[in-house]
This record gives C-alpha cells, sequence and structure tokens, in this order.
C-alpha cells in the first residue's frame, strides 16, 4: 500500500497543468474521495477511485483540501476531490426565534453558516439525525426548514 | 490516537487490556490520561506495572473533559510532544478522555483517530440516542459484555442496533477483563490497520 506524506501544490496551479491534462487523456490521474469532515484528518487509509487502497499520513502542519496533489509521477497522478456538502436551510419566524435557534445549534455543535436571515447547518451524518432533533421547533413554527431555492421545504 | 467515552465505561481497563497486546506486536506506545481534577487514571497505570511509568502523563483538565480534547487541545498537544521528544521510538500515544457525556468527541488536530467505549450496563438505549461520540468516532466499542445479563441488556441486540445507527462504520463488542476477553484483538488489529497502517493477518 503507498503512503502519501505531503501535499506537493494544489492540482489547478498553473505549473501543474500540462502535466495533469497529459495524464488525464491518459486517464491516469486517480481521485481521493473525500467529505467535507474528513478533510480534518491528516492520517487515514482510503481507497481511490481506481480501486486502490491507499493511505495518507501529513505532518501536522499540513492540511487537506479540494484539490490537493498527493502524487504527480510521469505516468500517474493523486488529487483530492471533496465531495458536495448537504446543508439544511433553516429560516426562524422572529428575532426570538433566531436566538433559540442558534443556541440549539450551537448546543449541539453542529456547524453551521448565516445565509441572509437563515441558518444553514452542515449534514454530517445523516439528515433525519438533525430533523428529529430539530422537531419541536419546526412543529411549533418557530423554524421553517427551506428548500434549497429558498421554498418552505 | 483518542479514547473517550462516559465515566465507568472502562477506558483505563480497555489501555490495560491493550497495552500487552501492542506489546506483542512489537508496537511502542506511551499514554495521556485526562482527569477532571486528579491524576488518578495515570496512578492506576503507572502503578500497574504494564508500561513504563515514565510514559504515562496526566493532564488534569480542571473543567468539563470535552474542553480539552477538542475545543483547546493544547495541553493535551503538549504532553503528546513531551512524550514524543523524550521517546522518539514511539508508534502510538494514548490520549484517554476524561469521563465525559455522550456528546464528546476528539479534535482532529489532536489526534489521527478515535474510538468511544460505552458499556452495556449504562442501558441497551444507549446507542439509540446518537450522540456524536457514538455517531462520528472511528470505531465504537461496547465494553462489559460479559455483564449484560445481569443488566437485562440483549448483548447482540445492542451491538446489532449500535452497527444500524452508524450506518457501516465498525463497532466492536468487548470484555477487556477477566479469564476469557472478548474482542480484543479486534480493537488492535483495527488500530494496527487503520492507525498504523500494518498488514493485519485475516
Amino acid at each position: 500500500m503507498e503512503i502519501y506524506t505531503s501535499i506537493l501544490g494544489t492540482a489547478d496551479a498553473p505549473e501543474h497543468h500540462d502535466a495533469l491534462h497529459h495524464l488525464a487523456h491518459k486517464h491516469a490521474v486517480d481521485v481521493v474521495r473525500l467529505s467535507r469532515a474528513d478533510l480534518a484528518r491528516r492520517r487515514l487509509r482510503i481507497r481511490t477511485d481506481a480501486g486502490r487502497e491507499v493511505a495518507i499520513a501529513l505532518p501536522r502542519d499540513q492540511k487537506l483540501f479540494e484539490g490537493a496533489l498527493l502524487a504527480l509521477k510521469e505516468d500517474s497522478a493523486l488529487v483530492v476531490r471533496v465531495e458536495t456538502e448537504r446543508w439544511i436551510r433553516l429560516a426562524p419566524r422572529d428575532a426570538a426565534a433566531a436566538l433559540r435557534l442558534g443556541y440549539f445549534c450551537g448546543n449541539l455543535h453542529w456547524r453551521v453558516r448565516f445565509e441572509e436571515n437563515d441558518l444553514c447547518v452542515a449534514v454530517e451524518t445523516e439528515e433525519h439525525v438533525y430533523l428529529e432533533r430539530l422537531e419541536g421547533l419546526l412543529e411549533e413554527g418557530a423554524v421553517t426548514l427551506l428548500s434549497d431555492n429558498g421554498e418552505a421545504g | 490516537m483518542g479514547i473517550g467515552g462516559p465515566v465507568g465505561s472502562g477506558k483505563t481497563a480497555l489501555i490495560e487490556a491493550l497495552i500487552p497486546i501492542f506489546h506483542e506486536r512489537g508496537i511502542e506506545v506511551a499514554v495521556v490520561t485526562n482527569d477532571l481534577v486528579t491524576k488518578e487514571d495515570a496512578r492506576r497505570l503507572q502503578a500497574g506495572g504494564l508500561i513504563d511509568p515514565l510514559r504515562v502523563v496526566a493532564v488534569e483538565a480542571g473543567a468539563c473533559p470535552h474542553t480539552v480534547i477538542r475545543e483547546d487541545p493544547t495541553l493535551n498537544i503538549a504532553a503528546a510532544d513531551d512524550l514524543e521528544a523524550r521517546f522518539p521510538d514511539l508508534d502510538l500515544i494514548l490520549i484517554e478522555s476524561g469521563g465525559d457525556n455522550l456528546a464528546s468527541t476528539f479534535s482532529l488536530d489532536l489526534v489521527d483517530w478515535w474510538m468511544f467505549v460505552i458499556d452495556v450496563g449504562q442501558g441497551d438505549d444507549i446507542p439509540r440516542k446518537r450522540g456524536p461520540g457514538i455517531m462520528l468516532c472511528d470505531l465504537l466499542v461496547i465494553n462489559k459484555l460479559d455483564i449484560a445479563p445481569h443488566v437485562f441488556v440483549d448483548a447482540a441486540s445492542i451491538l446489532s442496533e449500535a452497527r444500524d445507527v452508524r450506518a457501516g462504520k465498525p463497532v466492536i463488542g468487548c470484555r477487556c477483563k477477566g479469564a476469557q476477553t472478548v474482542g480484543l484483538t479486534d480493537i488492535a488489529d483495527a488500530i494496527a490497520r487503520d492507525l498504523l497502517f500494518r498488514q493485519v493477518v485475516a
């Protein structure tokens, strides 16, 4: 099993463009697909898109990111790609509901981002786990679950 | 590597049971223990004769134990750095969290991989509670399988339910004390394979 111990750079960098383009034509660019949560890992064992089992063991001062180039050889390359992340979008009814929702999500250590007046929660396990916890706020109408395009779900 | 879980679930006992297996496999280990306001767990390991006492360091959290493994793991990082400097041949540093609730998780700035230890004596509904510790750990260990009949828990059922809620992530049942242990080799194999990248003979 091959162990990758450093990040060589980013696959989008101009200096790697020609080499990666050439390898891509030969189907020789292999990909490690990670969830957003797994980007925080520095040491993991994983199967690539091509089915190879590889290991990553980075020093503590390096972090994985979308497009991280783990290997670039004459005949092959290995690139990190991050899976699209799912978010639950929640609209609080008013300021009081927003405070409750913010407190609730913080208390559960959920990863969130703000979009205008809505709160978006990153789905790191299964969506129903989050919705079950939010059931009370949703049922009393303090919070509305919105679809990706902002409409009530 | 992190080892978390509620008070009394058997984290220290599991470490005591794993140390001889690591020794047999030539895996050099050291331990950082976390306690609220004492060095109880460190003293227990140091006195146990299983490991060089100098390879055991205590961190006193002084607050909720998760704060020093997740929010600000500086004290534990410093303790691990210190062990690594004093024992350069180490393969593995076990960082045992103080007993905490089901929401406790480890920062990946502190550990590369972590297990969460619960036990059947806490009730058969623990996996169903889906705390972050249970859902997000790399390996869930359900300890004290031997006492299951005495606390009216169906061991097979709690294991099966835990596997369901974790959607395929590993769960190992364990008995780490007594003449007949269970699951220890599987736990050591998981650590060797997934964390140390060693070949494990099937």
